[in-house]
């Protein structure tokens, strides 16, 4: 039983810092979550509670059916990987990999298969006589894996495992580890700030910002419904972009009104006339179109072209704000020009100025 | 082109003049400070193989012309027969000077010292680790003001506690005794091998604190299996400076040793120089045993005295 | 809601989470036995220095309250003490902050011998205080010393002289032998102030066209002020309660000539037997040695702030 519950808890350090407040969340059994926010956000500190390295200050953990509160790491099932690796370096690959189940007094025989089984998994067999100083960044990190491996933890836990990679090691490595919890069957815990592999990994995101949860959901609706500005502007790259402005209601159906921007909203956004109001437009959801209806129509002069090979970015300003949208590699744009944009009128995200909170309906 | 030709010319010359004055300077201000610092210690070691004839001539000769062995073989092989008035005369009519029947006390003292030295390392290493590593690794309530108490206590002079100690250790009944040494020398050397440890750990990696206690260590098994033998470097250096603060030590053992049971090398050595009778040769002999260990350590373990005794310095 | 409230707040009272229990059995050993060995003392040592305590006549112990205190303030020859301690730890930490930076300044150097000085540097450092009082009192010796052998060879004198007998030289003699022992440590905190001074700092210099006199005065000095800082603390902690040297090499002599502080502490307590007086005398250092380690502490403080 892996599942792991929390239960209203909150993490305070003796400097009266809060880190967590009343945080619920129930991790399922062998399912791959990810915690993803920027830096600070209490990610970590969550991580670390679940693995009993940071006191539970309130509130209730726990596994299955157990509190596990005053239960130190050691007597807890879980394995970590950590972003620095942590790996010993006065041990060699093999005792590296190994001395979890030494510590739990595993039998010889046993720790020799599991210890070299891992290896042959992760491909390291030939380095189990170095120690880490004599790897590479990337064999350390399989190292790093094999030792949370071979515990065959009942919850792996992984502490921004991937950022100390290079970008293209990074995206292979993504692959493997996805592989491994298919493989391992067990409850997986992955804290990031890097949205590309929250997207990739998780069967479901936990993204967090100021020791709270904003939203919790499949990539799909993390991405695609944002339940708060502060989601919709986290995840994407380019980030959203983003208009302050009012609803106003022209024959029934709601419109965004941003200077002289007025967007025809989906009927389904709730929010009374007049109210204060946040527009979200992502750079894939518009479209080059001189003939736009004036209600899905943005106007604007290019500013900035920004060419990342398969596509292009192309800058402008809005309202006073700068405004980017997508073009294929091949459509002609050059600074100065004046363009109009159609917006998808089903992608647009509305966003409650005050609260932040989306005002789509349902 | 053509008139940076001579400019470079000339530049160069100048450096070149430049690099000689300096390497010269750098020879000069090395041999002063080659003399500085060896120069008393050559005049200690060369009057300790002179006899009481040669090191009273005039003016002195700095390398012996008869060198000889027979203070240091005095101590070895202390003379055994009682000394009297006449046995004093006897032994170097020349002076005066002479060897005494009390140099047989100098290798038990020095076991003595050993053994000392050696109680307190010990001790240091069993309170001061775990101490360093609660105090570098564990978040706690009065953890800073633990490391404020503990620095504090590095900064009482010793003299301060000398009157209350002896009256203590009298109290205990431990006055000639090692222990009374072992137990007080700990105030002197404990607080600093706190700091020493905390500094080191504190540099050790915290994700290595974590992943040890995920991998099913507890506290205990943490430090014996991840830290201990990574902190190695600071442990010697704990240890030559315990070693060398015990084997040192005068003030402490001056009022609470009384008999040659319990006393050390130097007080030994401080009751020849108070004896205008006992020949400075034969004492320079034993100054020349009781700095022997002190110097091979200094030579050889430079590096890890070094990094202890400059930790905390930038920082300060 | 006030339920939850009411637990949190119970769970905050709970005094030491396992953690801390566990960093609190860590710190057992090294707490007790520094509440033994200084703690205790130190207050033991007040407690003392409220009592006439003599073991000259160990039945009769009365309480005196500050008497003693009072006493020694009245006392000239405490006072004498205090000018003597006082211009011995002057003289000897000048002389320590100056050579420390000249050897210091040589080891910053890169040449060929650099290791091999910094390793013998620490020789003085590393022998007992009693090898180098004897060291130099034979040095000293008016008879036979290597100091009126070099002298009288080099012609700076036509006849040997007295050195540590000779009331005015004693204290300049003793600060000499002090500041030999000393130097090691204090060049080596300036060496590692001075390695830490940024390499770009020279070369900004330099492109300001700062001669090396400039640099030295306008980069180098300036940076050196935390270094000398601790230097000048340590030190000076460690010369006012300096006593080895005063035993070997004069015992207090000649006449009172050399009677600091802590000697007088030694005679007070372990001649006369007045252990009241020797622990006030003794409490008055070291409450000077706090106040120093604070005071200079504090004002360093501010000055890097």
């Amino acid at each position: 039983m892996a599942s792991i519950r929390f239960d209203k808890v909150g993490k305070r350090y003796a400097n009266g810092f809060v880190a967590i407040e009343n945080l619920d969340l129930e991790i399922r059994d062998r399912e791959f979550l990810v915690l993803l926010g920027p830096s600070g956000c209490g990610k970590s500190t969550t991580l670390n509670m679940i693995a009993g390295l940071e006191e539970v200050t309130s509130g209730k953990l726990c596994f299955g059916d157990q509190l596990v509160n005053d239960i130190p790491p050691d007597r807890r099932d879980v394995a970590m990987v950590f972003q620095s690796y942590a790996l010993y370096p006065h041990k060699t690959v093999y005792e590296n990999i190994a001395f979890g189940l030494r510590m739990r007094r595993t039998p010889q025989a046993e720790v020799d298969a599991r210890v070299r089984s891992a290896a042959q998994k992760l491909a390291i067999t030939h380095l189990l006589d170095r120690r880490p100083s004599q790897l590479s960044g990337g064999q350390r990190q399989r190292v790093a894996l094999g030792r949370a491996m071979v515990r065959r933890p009942a919850v792996f836990l992984m502490d921004e495992p991937l950022s100390n990679l290079d970008a293209a090691l990074r995206i292979s490595m993504r692959a493997e580890i996805k592989q491994l919890h298919e493989e391992m069957q067990t409850t997986f815990v992955y804290v990031t700030h890097d949205q590309a592999e929250a997207l990739t990994l998780a069967d479901r995101i936990v993204v967090m910002n100021d020791g709270a949860i904003e939203q919790i959901g499949t990539p799909h609706d993390i991405y695609e419904k944002p339940a708060t500005i502060f989601v919709a502007s986290f995840l994407g790259a380019p980030p959203i972009n983003t208009l302050d402005g009012e609803i106003g209601g022209a024959s029934g159906r709601p419109v965004f009104r941003c200077g002289d921007v007025a967007l025809a909203l989906p009927p389904a956004i709730a929010a009374p006339t007049g109210s204060k109001a946040t527009l979200g437009l992502r750079a894939e959801d518009v479209t080059l179109d001189p003939k736009a209806q004036d209600d899905v129509a943005i106007d604007g002069v290019v500013n900035s072209i920004l060419p990342i090979g398969s596509d292009q970015f192309i800058g402008m300003k809005v309202a006073g704000r700068e405004f980017f949208f997508r073009l294929a590699k091949d459509q002609a744009c050059a600074i100065g020009d004046r363009v109009r944009l159609a917006a998808l009128t089903n992608r647009l995200h509305v966003f409650d100025a005050a609260s932040g909170r989306s005002l789509a309906g349902g | 082109m053509s008139a940076a030709g001579p400019a470079g010319a000339t530049g160069h010359v100048a450096g070149e003049r430049h690099r000689r004055l300096r390497i010269a300077a750098l020879w000069i201000a090395s041999l002063i400070f080659v003399g500085y610092v060896t120069a008393p210690l050559v005049w200690l070691v060369s009057s300790s193989f002179q006899s009481e004839r040669e090191i009273t001539s005039k003016p002195p000769h700095w390398i012996p012309h008869e060198p000889t062995v027979q203070n240091f073989a005095a101590i070895f092989a202390a003379p055994k027969k009682d000394v009297t008035y006449e046995t004093r005369r006897a032994a170097d009519p020349a002076s005066g000077g002479f060897i005494p029947s009390t140099a047989a006390n100098l290798l038990p003292a020095m076991a003595n010292s050993l053994i000392v030295a050696i109680s307190v390392v010990i001790l240091n290493l069993l309170v001061a680790i775990p101490a360093a590593y609660a105090l570098a690794k564990i978040r706690f309530r009065g953890r800073d003001a633990s490391i404020y108490a503990i620095l504090t206590t590095r900064v009482i002079p010793d003299i301060a506690l000398v009157v209350p100690f002896f009256l203590f250790i009298r109290n205990l009944g431990l006055l000639d005794t090692l222990a009374s040494l072992i137990i007080t020398y700990l105030a002197v050397t404990v607080p600093f091998s706190v700091f020493i440890l905390t500094n080191y750990f504190e540099g050790l990696p915290d994700e290595l604190d974590k992943a040890a206690r995920v991998d099913g260590c507890s506290r205990l098994q943490t430090l014996l299996h991840v830290y201990v033998p990574l902190s190695l470097p600071a442990i010697v250096a704990v240890i030559l400076f315990a070693f060398l603060a015990s084997w040192n030590e005068f003030l402490l053992a001056l009022m609470f040793t009384q008999t040659p049971n319990s006393q050390t090398l130097p007080i030994i050595v401080a009751s020849f120089t108070s004896d205008f009778t006992i020949s400075f040769s034969f004492i320079n002999a034993a100054g020349v045993l009781a700095i022997i260990p002190p110097v091979l350590i200094a030579l050889l373990f430079e590096r890890y005295l070094v990094s202890g005794l400059t930790a905390g310095a930038v920082k300060g | 809601m006030t339920q939850a409230a009411v637990l949190a707040r119970r769970r905050e009272r709970l005094p030491f989470s396992h953690d801390e229990r566990r960093a609190w059995l860590f710190l057992a050993p090294v707490a007790t036995t520094l509440l033994v060995v200084a703690v205790f003392p130190i207050v033991y040592s007040l407690y003392i220095s409220f009592w006439s305590i003599k073991l000259t006549r160990p039945h009769r112990q009365p309480f005196v309250g500050l008497d003693n205190y009072a006493q020694l303030l009245a006392d000239p020859e405490f006072w004498h003490a205090v000018g003597r301690t006082t211009s011995f730890t002057v003289m000897a930490v000048t002389a320590i902050c100056v050579i420390g930076l000249a050897v210091a300044l040589l080891l910053n150097e890169t040449f060929p011998g650099r290791k091999a000085l910094q390793a013998l540097l620490l020789v003085p450092w590393a022998i007992p205080y009693v090898a180098n009082g004897l060291m130099w009192k034979w040095i000293y010796d008016s008879s036979y010393g290597a100091l009126n052998g070099l002298l009288f060879q080099l012609d700076f004198i036509d006849k040997y002289m007295v050195w540590l007998g000779d009331a005015n030289k004693t204290l300049p003699l003793i600060a000499n032998a002090f500041v030999w022992k000393e130097v090691p440590l204090a060049a080596l905190l300036l060496l590692v102030t001075l390695k830490s001074i940024p390499a770009d700092l020279y070369a900004a210099a330099r492109v300001d066209g700062a001669g090396a006199l400039q640099r030295f005065l306008h980069v180098t000095l300036p940076a050196l002020r935390p270094g000398f800082m601790l230097v000048i603390i340590y030190e000076t902690m460690t010369a006012i309660r300096h006593f080895d040297l005063f035993f070997i090499l004069t015992e207090g002599g000649p006449g009172d000539a050399s009677h600091v502080l802590s000697w007088r502490i030694y005679v007070e307590t372990f001649r006369n037997l007045s252990f009241g007086t020797g622990a006030a005398m003794s409490y008055i250092l070291a409450i000077v040695t706090f106040a120093l380690a604070y005071g200079v502490i504090r004002a360093l403080g501010r000055n890097v702030r």
